[in-house]
């Protein structure tokens, strides 16, 4: 942002003048040691994982801590708004923002359902191998497939798979969809990155900041991950 | 054991070429059709399945092709079938984000009674799912479905709905042809019903 | 990524504008806005700005770039290049088409302006569809986008990333057949696709 105040508005910093309180929702009272985080920061966090989420041909890591605490930033916001008049400059302008705030959230998490009812049975199957911080799917997500993947199951069999012959073993395997992993995907370096694989043969290149580039999304999974590039 | 003009897996093919076709959300479960290619997905595996014991027994390499071609039949019929259901499926969960808890009426006569089983087990769950995201604060994933462009649109209502409350109270009466604007994120659901409709 | 979402996405440029009424900072989430002067030039996102015009509350400045003078010579720069130069803006085109048209007004020369830019636009489409047509036919699964914007890069998208996935499809199913002629011999195994990175002699993407 261009103005010269701070914008950072620390959300643990005691400052309850009106406007600020606004911007300073969240108290880390869980965990101490927690370095304060800004809305900003965390708006800026879940932006990047919608993005790479609607992009990445699988599921990515869930952001379930970044979600609760903006969830609570948007919902502290609307409280302090209720005493505004409707047609107050002040609260036209936060709730623009809250609407576009709302719908990043509502598309990131879509996105993911949608992704979990079109890989059910893959995703519930890799997730059984991770370990805990590993997972993929939040905890409401691990049981919204779980039931899924149940009523698919009853429905297909209350409908069909029961009154067919001979269910060979490995044929409801077969039927797993799992995401084309090699499928292309644009990429943006978030640093340098030094020696990325980008074909077959093993071809290197050296991504600079900021660089684009179309690849296939497996051989830059990692660095996602890592937050080294993102995808666009 | 079919009639001579027809192949493997007509009908089956039948059932998914009717269903893109049809220019209904959901056409009308085509019971009769599901049940035909159950029979003949067991009929064909009769049949494999008495000769392939005495392919077994008399070790004649002839019935081989057979056989497999059998096989392939079988296989096919089932990936039809299966993607009838699955395709029926993706309509279902659609009409939960279009219309929430309720199959309207005209489109619940299409469906079948485990269809509609499954529809009220998908929005259970998905409410469920969505009432416990942020450690229960809750969020409406049926609502805000596009990027929002302003807080107010102007509407034209499309047939008489009658009140309609707004957050802060106000009550608006939607008669057929009346214009209003309303609140974009409040309006959403009665425009993707089709009772407003947004203007330019 | 459809239209929709990158112009939301472009909407977070910051533009100046000149409001008509005074208003302490607004601390958004985004980060803080204003003061606002009546008078006074401010920066603020580009929804907030095309929000504030439509109400009449203020003035769009254009950006420094959205002048004619500046926009030929974009034009005659990117007709000379060999590879796609740099916009003034990751977002030039979302931009240029809010600005115009919820402030006419305030753009001089504003279907002049229009003109150009569309010009810009094409000649880069048109150099961006022959790189990808050298690109496929090249074989390439890999290539550097430079100074391409979002949107450019996503006009593209049903034809750039689909048609490589389904040749590497076709590829990987060409392998398998060949390996599996088994009975169900529906089991395609994900090998690599035997293709190189671009290096392509007819393209405009850097290399």
């Amino acid at each position: 942002m261009s103005d010269t105040e701070n914008p950072e508005q620390v959300l643990n910093e005691p400052d309850l003048s009106t406007e600020a309180a606004y911007a300073n929702g969240f108290e880390d009272d869980d965990d101490e040691d927690a370095e304060p985080i800004t809305a900003q920061k965390v708006l800026e966090i879940l932006e990047t994982a919608w993005t790479n989420e609607i992009c990445a041909p699988e599921l990515l890591q869930h952001q379930t801590d970044m979600l609760e605490l903006m969830l609570s930033q948007v919902a502290h916001m609307e409280e302090q708004m209720k005493d505004l008049d409707k047609n107050d400059f002040r609260f036209v302008v936060h709730q623009m923002e809250l609407e576009r705030i709302r719908y990043i959230m509502a598309s990131y998490l879509r996105c993911r359902l949608q992704k979990i009812e079109t890989y059910t049975q893959h995703i519930l199957n890799q997730e059984a191998t991770r370990d805990a911080a590993d997972k993929r799917l939040s905890p409401e997500e691990a049981k919204y497939a779980q039931d899924f993947a149940s009523h698919v199951d009853e429905y297909f069999n209350k409908v069909a798979t029961q009154y067919m012959p001979n269910q060979q073993r490995g044929e409801a395997e077969q039927r797993i969809v799992t995401p084309n992993l090699m499928s292309h995907v644009f990429l943006k370096a978030n640093i340098a990155v030094s020696g990325v694989i980008v074909g077959v043969d093993d071809e290197e290149v050296d991504l600079a900041p900021g660089s684009q580039h179309i690849i296939p999304y497996q051989l830059v999974a990692d660095l996602i991950h890592k937050n080294q590039a993102q995808l666009i | 054991m079919s009639r001579s003009n027809k192949m493997f897996g007509d009908k089956a093919f039948d059932l998914l070429k009717d269903l893109k076709r049809s220019s209904q959300t959901i056409p009308a479960f085509d019971d009769d059709g599901v049940r035909q290619v159950l029979e003949e997905i067991k009929a064909i595996f009769e049949e494999n399945v008495a000769q392939a014991s005495s392919y077994n027994s008399s070790g004649d390499r002839s019935l081989w092709p057979l056989l497999n071609y059998r096989h392939a039949a079988l296989q096919r019929n089932k990936r039809c079938l299966l993607a009838y259901l699955y395709e029926r499926m993706q309509r279902i969960k659609a009409l939960r984000w279009e219309f929430g808890p309720i199959i309207p009426g005209d489109i619940k006569q299409a469906l079948c009674e485990p269809e509609v089983q499954f529809f009220n087990n998908y929005s259970k769950s998905l409410a469920a799912y969505m009432r416990s995201v942020g450690d229960g604060q809750g969020i409406d994933l049926t609502g805000n479905l596009r990027p929002p462009k302003s807080l107010y649109i102007e509407v034209r209502c499309v047939e008489d709905y009658g009140k309609f409350e707004l957050d802060d109270g106000e009550v608006v009466h939607l008669k057929k042809n009346s214009q209003h604007y309303l609140p974009r994120a409040q309006v959403e659901t009665l425009v993707r019903q089709g009772i407003l409709q947004h203007i330019a | 990524m459809d239209p929709a979402t990158i112009e939301f996405i472009g909407e977070k440029c910051m533009i100046s504008i000149i409001p008509n009424f005074s208003n302490e900072p607004l601390h958004l989430i985004y980060g803080s806005v204003g003061p606002f002067r009546a008078g006074f030039p401010v920066f603020v996102p580009l929804w907030l700005a095309a929000h504030l015009r439509k109400q009449q509350k203020c003035r769009i400045v254009p950006p420094e770039w959205m002048e004619l003078e500046t926009l030929e010579e974009i034009k005659e720069e990117e007709k000379r290049s060999k590879f796609f130069t740099k916009m003034p803006s990751e977002h030039y085109m979302v931009v240029a088409q809010l600005v115009m048209s919820t402030a006419p007004d305030d753009v001089p020369r504003c279907e002049e302006l229009r003109t150009v830019i569309k010009d810009i636009f094409d000649i880069r489409e048109s150099k961006l569809r022959t790189s990808i047509d050298a690109f496929i036919k090249g074989e390439g699964t890999y290539a550097k986008l430079d100074n391409l914007t979002l949107l450019e890069m996503h006009s593209v998208r049903p034809i750039l990333p689909y048609s490589l996935d389904h040749i590497a499809r076709y590829q990987r199913m060409a392998t398998a057949s060949q390996r599996d002629t088994s009975m169900l011999g529906m089991n395609t195994t994900i090998s690599g696709s035997g293709s190189g990175s671009g290096s392509m002699s007819n393209s405009y993407f850097t290399q």
